[in-house]
């Protein structure tokens, strides 16, 4: 590493000292830090970790649908950089988990290829001094937000950890042959079908195994997103991100919702 | 406000202006009528916890960046990063005063615009003054001010909390240049870039530090609602930046308070809406 890097390995241990002596920073909304004071947490600290990552490139067949595994190589190892750095932070902290995170690709002009990950959440700690890292030891992540968090909670199910599957897919063209014969008819097209249901399938059990990694009981708020990023219309990442989660208590009493009109618009 | 010079009038900027600026130095005098853009929820909010809104106020300023500084250089870019400090400072002592001469104890509701221009920054602030129902004129260095909304600022004083004031950092780096052979080398490989990574992660440091050093500065145990804007700045080509700005809080009360909610169902069916584009 250069000396600028161990200049700034120096500012981020002054910043992260201020932040041990009892300065809080947040993204949290007021809701959101109530909630979260509510069960017990206080914010640490804004915990962020980036990455600005280069894409290889990969040659695809014009008739075949395949899996890029150069690129889902390159999505994955980018968001994992990031996402470590945001964790090694908060662990810095002494924080027991993360909440609210938010992971984003940016790209910019300056880089054909090039994109910055990017991971940012706010650090939480348990008031009363129970360690709630997870199975492997280090802060638990999750893109709840302070509500859901709250609301999870009170089921007596504790999050363990930000999981995610990424799968890179380039779905073949149709041959000309293939369009005309088709033409006027209501057909279903299969190789669209399959290509789109294994690239999916991919992400999801991807996601999945890290899941059982954390020795995680379920996944909540799962979203699949698909993205073509630059790589035009054939190629498309599927990216599948969730809450692990895993029940921690037994005893719980589940408030009966009141039903309300709100005169709101 | 006065009205709009009649057309037939030549439009005297400079009159214009000196008249804007001496209707800022005169104390508001009124005590009747005030303005505001809160809504009526936020209103009832406010009364709720004994506060009432008292003028709409707001800071204004730019300030310049020394000419040429994006393109070349190392490390950070100090001339932009302090211009920002600078234009940031001043409009908050600009809403301060205005809001203590209109007999406000703090602001809330602010809204933030800043932008980044290769030759100047802008920082804009406008927001309304509150104050307890009543209560007599504090001094501009007594008020504070937040971007949180008046609903936000009534629940953070029943939970036992006070906000204090703004705080924001912002640091501008340089990306170092990668060697040409470099460029073509990992042209076609997965790898990271290095040296923006790193100059995003020194900016963002900086700023990161100077916003907490700002909450330090005002008491605060903490900065609530951080926002950020971070990355390249579109008209330079190795230049990155960072800002985050948040409100200080500070716990007023001995402890927090609890709010012990409820879980609710609305009853409400989402609302259709019509346009144009649905009709197509």
């Amino acid at each position: 590493m250069s000396e600028e890097a161990s200049e700034l390995a120096r500012t981020t241990e002054h910043r992260l000292e201020e932040l041990e002596k009892g300065l809080f920073t947040s993204d949290l909304s007021v809701n959101e830090f109530l909630l979260i004071k509510e069960v017990g947490f206080h914010p640490v600290g804004f915990v962020m970790g980036s990455s600005i990552y280069h894409t290889g490139i990969q040659t695809r067949k014009w008739g075949q649908s395949q899996e890029l595994t150069k690129l889902t190589e390159a999505m994955y190892n980018a968001r994992e950089l990031a996402m470590t750095r945001m964790e090694e932070e908060a662990a810095e902290l002494g924080a027991d988990g993360v909440v609210g995170v938010r992971l984003d690709v940016n790209y910019y002009e300056w880089g054909k290829d090039a994109a910055e990950f990017i991971a940012v959440g706010t650090a939480v700690k348990a008031e009363d001094g129970v360690s709630r890292l997870n199975k492997l030891g280090k802060p638990f992540t999750s893109d709840l937000s302070g509500q859901d968090f709250w609301t999870l909670l009170q089921t007596g199910y504790m999050p363990q950890g930000l999981v995610m599957g990424t799968c890179v897919y380039h779905i073949a063209h149709r041959g000309i042959g293939q369009t005309l014969g088709t033409t006027g008819q209501n057909v279903e097209l299969p190789n669209f079908t399959q290509a789109l249901y294994e690239a999916r399938e991919l992400a999801m059990t991807r996601m999945q195994d890290e899941a059982t990694q954390l020795g995680a009981t379920g996944i909540v708020g799962v979203r699949l997103e698909e993205k073509t990023h630059q790589w035009g219309s054939h190629t498309i990442e599927f990216l599948s991100l969730g809450t692990a989660v895993s029940k921690t208590s037994d005893d719980i009493t589940l408030a009966k919702p009141i039903t309300i009109i709100s005169l709101d618009n | 406000m006065t009205n709009p010079p009649a057309a037939k009038e030549p439009f005297n900027l400079k009159d214009e202006v000196r008249r804007a600026v001496a209707s800022l130095e005169m104390k508001s005098t009124s005590t009747h009528s005030t303005t505001s853009d809160l809504s009526i929820d936020e209103e009832l909010n406010l009364h709720s916890i004994g506060w009432e809104q008292v003028e709409l106020v707001s800071g204004i300023s730019v300030f310049s960046v020394p000419a040429g500084l994006w393109n070349w250089g190392q490390g950070e870019i100090a001339g932009a990063s302090k211009a920002h400090a600078q234009a940031f400072n001043h409009a908050i002592s600009r809403i301060h005063k205005e809001a203590a001469d209109a007999g406000g104890h703090g602001v809330v509701g602010v809204h933030i615009e800043r932008s980044v221009h290769p030759s100047h920054v802008e920082v804009s602030l406008l927001g309304t003054a509150v104050r307890p129902i009543g209560a007599s004129p504090v001094k501009p260095e007594e008020v504070f001010v937040s971007d949180l909304s008046a609903r936000d600022f009534a629940l953070l004083m029943v939970a036992g909390w006070q906000p204090l004031g703004l705080a924001c950092g912002a640091s501008f780096v340089y990306a170092p240049r990668r060697q040409m052979s470099a460029v073509l080398q990992q042209s076609s490989q997965n790898i990271e870039l290095t040296n923006f990574t790193e100059a995003m992660y020194s900016s963002r440091e900086s700023a990161m530090e100077r916003m907490q050093q700002m909450a330090i500065a005002l008491k605060g145990t903490g900065v609530v609602q951080v926002n950020v804007v971070e990355g390249p700045m579109p008209f330079a080509t190795h230049a990155v930046g960072f800002a985050a700005w948040g409100t200080v809080v500070r716990l007023a009360k001995e402890s927090h308070q609890l709010m012990h909610p409820q879980m609710v169902v609305s009853l409400n069916d989402p609302t259709a809406v019509f346009d144009a584009a649905t009709l197509a």
